[in-house]
């Protein structure tokens, strides 16, 4: 589908390059700076957009260096409102999810309306979201969760490397799962339990087939030498439940150890996302004590 | 306000509060049993250690004795390793077994710690809860490859089969499936409305009963499953009917604006991280590692599988809350808005994630940017809603106390209630013109008992009706002044008569045609529809034959009515049926018309004919109606070539016909023309063959015409020619006035029903008036009647000179057939009643009048009598109109009532 209402650019338009400077030491592979089963840091905050029933705007910042690039979110939760007259009954809430990559979002820029690739982060979310609501409590309705990638968690330097940008979805995706779950809660949707979204990847830190490949929560592609093997999971921590689990990579079939671990790991980064869910939510709860 | 901010401002302090006993069992006081076996452990411990204890403080010694539950040989074990002989890495494997040991024993009491107050030593629960927060710090540097090869150690088989072993498939237990809190708010209702309780449509009550009994249902079968549930399970069920209640005891308005609240987990696990940063708020330089405690509290007993030994989940969720939360950028500043610029940017406060929760708001910020001021703090109560003011009356020195309604609003939300409502308004008017009308219906009800009883004599007095409408005003115009000011075009109005198929409506829809008043479209489509079904000579007679039966039929039923104009007159064209069987309906036309064309059929053997039907009773009937002027049109000239010798020989015939039917010879006049050409109608023939013909047109002979002198001093008198329905009013009716003059506002009396009625508005001619005349075609708006009481027919009078009901007259008669005493039926315009002729007085005679023969038995055609009707019903009639009599489809009689 062509978009025809916008005046579009053309096609595979980029940021401006980045030019090698001599006098500046060219920023290696700068290696990663916290413990491999520590998560980057994030900002979580609800009630960002006051029009919306609900909302949630979630920063994860890749460097110790303020406004460097990150994953920046923003979620807005409408309804639960009534479906329109043409839509058949539903006796369960009606979950509508789109992600949307902001066109400056990413190093390529991306066009105004959802490609394949965000509508498959929208199938994905949806999923995630599907096994936490509550869904049967309002039927006949309709929720629409609209995430907005602000930034695409993509590192500028990097963009001689094009790699691919798969390992950089599933960061956004775990963002996607925990912003929505935030945005969710804010809009006061029923949900058996606060869903977030975590990442394990198997890297290799240094090029060549020598060295030991090892797993690593929350993983920044630039970070790394090579990403083998990634997965995101949402994981609800209370019921113990995986609702949604994306596993991508080249790992032999045969070393099922891997898997289970690389799992685990997702599940773990999982939880330390959940426990900056829980506290943004305790931290409105409290808003709404005082105000 | 949206719900959502509703929600927001709800006061969750209440809800929260419930919780306090919990976060203060959280202290970590210890109990005189405890301080009495630290104090013996501290001293065992410091034998143990012997010389070694200088190198360890008493806090040490109890924090070890502490984690380790008062096992002395393992304290002693833990101090020389981490204090005495620090190593420089402790072996790996030993506290993970031991920390997997503690856990396992930690987590098999974590539920009892969930037993918020309940039966349980509470003590003991604080010890396991620190004990679990304690474990964790030495295995944070485990890595994760480490972490997956030890795990495969100890496990037996990895397989798929291993992997989901607790993988329910769809048949969750029982213990892993969350009990759902019933929604604080009642819903099931339709949103919106007012506090009390929502109403349940149908559907969804039907729906309630239904999940009712599935639950009934499903109870029944896990009864006996239930009873095998373990320990853990009646504990966690037990924090869930605790959680329950708890939420039972919500005021139900309230509602938890987290929906993550009102599930079964993490409404403990809130409110535990909000205890936490309570019990970190007076000391926040204790130790920081015991005070994030990990672990939700509400977790479920943890099974190994998928998330590994519990010493590996307990790991991973020790990781500290520093490591997660940060501040935001600066784009997330301005977004996030007033919250974050309040927080401090400090790097000791991003160190220690609790300090931010620990920022006091010093109330509710006000403004965009949360700068705002607060509004000076109201300590007026509620109950403060009226204060009495005391106010300086004008220039005097009296005072005088005012109250003022609800002194705590502002002054225009104040005066937005001082004046009446709108709604106030309205009904204060609505009832002042209620009574209003009401006192003008009493004057209105005695005139109509006084006036139609004036002349009729029968006309009931009425009840005074509810008149929910004003009466229509009058102008109280001097109508016939009026109209002699008026310098309009005169108006005159004739019919069309001639026998069937002589070409009438042919004739005039040319004439309408030619003077545009219908468009050459509007002819175009009527030809084309007249082709398709093989009529295509009938296109103009369409014009004015507009019904689907007269175009099926190919001949007029009813008289069609239009209008036109010319320089000087504006004409009234009332075509009339020339079939014998619409004589009553050419009756009705003739009865108002001032004069007449008569349309002659010139072709051979066709005037003839007519000569003997219509063409003769069509003549005598408007002679007899009281129509004096008559043109004759000679049709179809061209059919005859235009042939002069034709048209003298129907000239001379015709006058002779014409003056025997007593019309004078100057109100005669022939003209050749040509309906279907429209030659001599408007325009003059161009046709060569006609040139002998230099008379006038029709129309000019139509314009020469004086219409006969309009009776407009008379009582007014309109018969109403049709009655129909409009927007303005539901009885509408049309017709000519024949005497006298109305306007707006005019009470009218409607005979025979004797029912009175108002003028609303009126239509003159065709166009908005105020009054109007006699001569002039009206449509009048009544009001003030029913329906029911105007039938086509009726005569519509002044209520102050109503005409007389009868059922039986005496009228001056020319005879058409042999009369004798018979059935008849009375025309009078629109009007016709069936009768019949009771008594033949006197035989008359024609010239003079005089009675020439008493009582004769039967009248022969041609002669003048004096007759006796009997009416069955009483009609509206009066002395000097015209009336015909006509008997089994022929006329028989006409003449002028006496």
């Amino acid at each position: 589908m062509t978009d025809r209402r916008r005046i579009n650019g053309p096609p595979g338009e980029t940021i401006p390059p980045f030019f090698d400077d001599a006098d500046r030491a060219p920023e290696t592979a700068k290696g990663r700076f916290r413990p491999s089963n520590a998560i980057r840091k994030m900002f979580l905050k609800t009630g960002v957009t006051p029009s919306a029933s609900g909302s949630a705007y979630l920063e994860i910042s890749t460097s110790a260096k303020p406004g460097a690039s990150g994953l920046k979110l923003s979620c807005s939760v409408h309804g639960p409102r009534s479906l329109p007259r043409s839509a058949p009954f539903s006796p369960h809430l009606v979950l509508t999810t789109h992600v949307k990559y902001a066109p400056f979002a990413t190093r390529q820029r991306r066009g105004y309306l959802r490609d394949s690739s965000e509508r498959d982060l929208s199938v994905h979310l949806e999923t995630a979201l599907r096994g936490a609501i509550i869904a049967d409590r309002w039927p006949k309705s309709g929720v629409d969760i609209i995430v907005s990638i602000l930034e695409g968690d993509q590192e500028r330097e990097t963009s001689r490397s094009q790699g691919d940008e798969v390992w950089e979805m599933m960061n956004a995706l775990s963002g996607c799962i925990t912003v929505a779950a935030a945005a969710l809660a804010d809009a006061g949707i029923d949900c058996v339990d606060t869903v977030a979204g975590g990442v394990a990847a198997l890297v290799q830190d240094t090029d060549g087939d020598e060295s030991q490949p090892s797993i690593v929560l929350d993983p920044v592609p630039s970070e790394h030498a090579k990403i083998l093997a990634a997965c995101c999971v949402a994981y609800l921590p209370t019921r113990d439940e995986v609702t949604n689990l994306w596993f991508r990579g080249d790992v032999p079939a045969s070393d099922m150890e891997l898997y289970n671990s690389l799992v685990e790991k997702g599940i773990q980064a999982s939880r330390n996302a959940n426990r900056v869910l829980v506290g943004c939510l305790t931290e409105s709860v409290g808003e709404g004590d005082t105000s | 306000m949206s719900r959502h901010q509703y929600i927001r401002n709800l006061d969750y302090q209440d809800v929260l509060d419930e919780y306090e006993g919990y976060s203060d069992e959280e202290d970590d006081e210890l109990s005189p049993e405890d301080r009495e076996l630290m104090t013996q452990g501290t001293a065992a411990v410091q034998a143990a250690l012997g010389v070694e204890a200088s190198k360890v403080t008493v806090a040490q010694i109890e924090e070890a004795l502490w984690h380790y539950y008062y096992d002395v040989d393992k304290s002693v074990a833990y101090l020389i390793s981490k204090f005495v002989n620090p190593a420089p890495k402790p072996a790996k494997t030993q506290p993970h077994q031991r920390t997997g040991k503690l856990a396992t024993r930690a987590f098999s009491t974590v539920d009892h710690a969930l037993l918020l107050d309940h039966d349980l030593p509470t003590d003991w629960a604080t010890k396991t809860s620190n004990l679990t927060d304690a474990a964790p710090p030495a295995t944070l540097g485990f890595s994760s490859s480490v972490g997956s090869r030890c795990q495969a150690s100890s496990r037996t088989g990895p397989s798929l089969a291993h992997l989901f072993h607790d993988m329910p498939w769809g048949n969750v237990p029982a213990h892993r499936s969350t009990t759902f809190v019933p929604p604080l708010t009642p819903r099931g209702g339709l949103l919106g409305g007012s506090g009390t309780a929502p109403k349940m449509s149908k559907l969804q009550a039907l729906a309630a009963a239904r999940k009712k009994k599935a639950q009934e249902q499903s109870a029944a079968s896990n009864a006996v499953a239930e009873a095998v549930v373990g320990l853990n399970e009646l504990s966690v069920r037990d924090a869930a009917g605790g959680n329950e209640g708890a939420a039972a005891a919500n005021p139900p308005s309230k509602r938890f604006k987290t929906s993550a609240a009102t599930s079964l987990g993490s409404l403990p696990s809130l409110l535990a991280s909000k205890s936490q940063t309570a019990a970190a708020r007076p000391s926040p330089g204790e130790a920081p590692e015991r005070l994030p405690s990990a672990p939700p509290p509400t977790q479920p007993a943890p099974s190994p599988g998928l998330r590994g030994t519990p010493a590996e989940s307990c790991e991973a969720t020790a990781t500290a809350d520093d490591a997660t939360t940060t501040a935001p950028s600066s784009f997330g500043d301005v977004l996030s808005g007033i919250r974050s610029s309040a927080r401090p940017t400090t790097a000791a406060a991003e160190s220690k994630p609790w300090d931010r929760v620990e920022i006091d708001f010093d109330g509710p910020l006000y403004g965009v940017d949360g700068r705002g001021k607060a509004p000076p703090e109201d300590d007026r109560s509620s109950l403060d809603w009226f204060e009495v003011r005391r106010r300086k009356r004008g220039d005097s020195d009296l005072y005088e106390d005012v109250v003022v309604l609800f002194p705590n609003l502002p002054q225009s939300a104040r005066d937005a209630f001082a004046k009446p409502s709108p709604d106030d308004i309205v009904l204060a008017a609505q009832a002042k013109s209620q009574t209003k009308a009401g006192q003008k219906t009493t004057p209105a009800s005695k005139a109509k008992k006084t006036a139609p009883a004036a002349g009729t004599g029968d006309a009931k007095a009425e009840e005074p009706k509810a008149v929910e409408a004003p009466l229509p005003k009058s102008r109280n115009l001097d109508v016939l002044s009026e109209f002699e000011k008026h310098k309009g075009k005169k108006s005159a109005s004739f019919v069309v008569v001639g026998h069937v198929d002589a070409g009438k409506s042919t004739m005039m829809g040319r004439l309408l045609l030619d003077l545009s008043v219908v468009d050459q479209r509007t002819v175009e489509k009527l030809r084309k529809e007249a082709q398709t079904i093989g009529k295509s000579s009938f296109a103009l007679a369409w014009v004015l034959d507009q019904r689907a039966e007269e175009r099926t039929r190919g001949v007029t039923i009813d008289i069609a009515t239009n209008r036109f104009e010319t320089d000087k007159t504006i004409f009234t064209v009332l075509d009339a049926p020339g079939h014998q069987d619409f004589i009553p309906n050419m009756i009705a036309g003739a009865s108002q018309a001032d004069f007449a064309i008569l349309v002659i059929d010139a072709g051979v053997g066709a005037f003839e004919a007519g000569l003997k039907g219509q063409t003769r009773e069509h003549s005598l009937l408007i002679r007899s109606m009281g129509v004096s002027r008559i043109i004759v049109a000679v049709n179809k000239l061209d059919m005859v070539s235009w042939s002069q010798e034709r048209f003298e020989e129907i000239k001379n015939q015709m006058a002779g016909f014409l003056s025997m039917a007593s019309f004078q010879a100057k109100n005669i006049s022939f003209v050749p023309v040509s309906g279907l050409y429209g030659d001599n109608l408007v325009r003059r023939s161009a046709n060569p063959a006609a040139a002998w013909y230099t008379g006038p047109t029709l129309v000019e002979e139509l314009e020469s015409s004086e219409p006969s002198a309009r009776a407009l001093t008379n009582p007014l008198r309109i018969t109403a020619s049709e009655v129909y329905r409009t927007m303005q009013s539901p009885v509408t009716v049309a017709g000519r006035v024949d005497a006298g003059s109305l306007q707006v506002g005019d009470a009218l009396l409607v005979q025979p029903s004797g029912e009175k009625a108002y003028v609303k508005s009126l239509l003159a001619d065709d166009a908005p008036a105020e009054w109007a005349v006699a001569g002039q075609s009206v449509v009048l708006h009544l009001s003030h009647i029913d329906p029911i009481h105007v039938r086509v027919g009726d005569i519509i009078c002044d209520p102050a000179k109503p005409v007389a009901r009868s059922d039986r007259f005496t009228m001056k008669a020319l005879a058409f057939d042999f009369l004798t005493p018979m059935q008849v039926d009375v025309h009078r315009g629109r009007l016709h009643a069936a009768g019949r002729i009771d008594a033949i007085p006197a035989l008359l005679d024609k010239v003079t009048g005089a009675v020439a023969n008493k009582k004769p038995k039967i009248v022969k055609p041609g002669t003048v009598a004096r007759i006796v009707v009997q009416l069955e019903a009483p009609v509206p009639l009066e002395a000097g109109q015209r009336v015909v009599l006509r008997s089994g489809g022929q006329t028989v009689a006409a003449g002028l009532l006496e």
